[in-house]
């Protein structure tokens, strides 16, 4: 994390655990199943999910990961701060990136109910059979990081692009 | 019902078997794996999951009483669910529901509580508190891959 001399910040938090050290098998079938959800997506596509999903399940460490992935695959800052908001800033991205941006919202916050028909038939124009199915394992995959990320309380600040790959 | 698309890459359903195979096998509870399972799936609303698991769930020999009052194991009392179910209870509710509000709403999720936590680290070592995460990011994978194509319950054979 960037410091400065004159202003204090909060108090780093330590992660609560490092997971994939006490679960080594489950954090291999994770990386096994991330590269494989993501096959033949255009990855700054999936980058664009990866930051959406990340921001509504509250994922540091994930926010922080995959803002300066998409930075480092040339993805620009205005994209990365506007996809918050991007319903009201649609003309920042094309109409398949929204509907996959729709469909990412409506399986993320699944708690409050189903995947509307008109988000799933949006993304179906834009997105053939196969590469739709990548698209909904990609979205679950950033959903499961998270899952991992918030629980464990992964550290944000310290990821440097390309650290995993 | 039929489903949207059956669609889905082998290698992504093999790596999504693999977690879940590894997540139940390291957490050494078959009964409990169901609970938390099927009470994630309640949360998400997938019904393949739920007429899957509570097949899974009986043939374990989870009770009926447990299975009925699942859903509102809050108010079911210490007699139909123990502190360490009920501790791994509420992280799977927290682990599930971490969209909607911010750290000051009550409902709606986000973040883990650390009463939560720590709670269900009183009952879980390291080891097993991790596949127990790891089991409850699995359950969260497929009721997100389920529901997305509405895929219809009862196609579960065991």
């Amino acid at each position: 994390m960037t410091t400065d001399t004159t202003t204090e910040y909060a108090a780093e938090r330590p992660a609560r655990m490092r997971w994939a050290k006490h679960a080594p098998e489950v954090y291999k079938a994770m990386v096994r199943l991330d590269t494989a959800a993501k096959q033949g997506l255009d990855p700054r596509l999936v980058e664009l999910v990866r930051l959406r999903a990340s921001a509504l399940n509250h994922c540091a460490f994930c926010l922080d990961m995959h803002t300066k992935d998409a930075l480092a695959a040339g993805e620009s800052v205005q994209r990365i701060v506007q996809l918050h908001a991007w319903e009201e800033s649609k003309h920042f991205y094309t109409e398949k990136e929204l509907a996959a941006i729709e469909l990412t919202e409506a399986v993320t916050v699944l708690t409050d109910g189903f995947v509307p028909d008109e988000v799933y038939e949006k993304a179906a124009e834009h997105f053939e059979e196969a590469e739709l199915a990548q698209l909904i394992a990609t979205i679950a995959v950033i959903n499961a990081w998270n899952r991992f990320g918030v629980t464990t309380r992964a550290v944000p600040g310290h990821y440097q692009a390309g650290d995993f790959a | 019902m039929t489903p949207r698309t059956q669609v889905l890459d082998r290698a992504v359903g093999q790596a999504m078997s693999a977690l879940s195979a590894a997540a139940k096998r390291g957490l050494g509870d078959p009964a409990l794996a169901e609970l938390v399972v099927i009470r994630a799936s309640q949360l998400n609303h997938c019904a393949f999951c739920l007429d899957m698991h509570l097949t899974i769930a009986r043939k374990h020999g989870v009770s009926e009483t447990q299975l009925d009052l699942l859903a509102a194991w809050e108010e079911a009392g210490d007699e139909v669910f123990d502190a360490r179910e009920r501790a791994a209870l509420a992280l799977t509710e927290a682990v599930t529901v971490l969209t909607g509000g911010t750290s000051r709403t009550k409902s709606g999720g986000g973040f883990v509580p650390d009463e939560v936590y720590a709670e269900a680290a009183e009952h879980f070592d390291d080891r097993q508190l991790a596949h127990l995460i790891g089991l409850l990011v699995a359950i969260n994978n497929w009721n997100r891959v389920m529901v997305s194509r509405r895929i219809p319950p009862g196609g579960y054979t065991p």
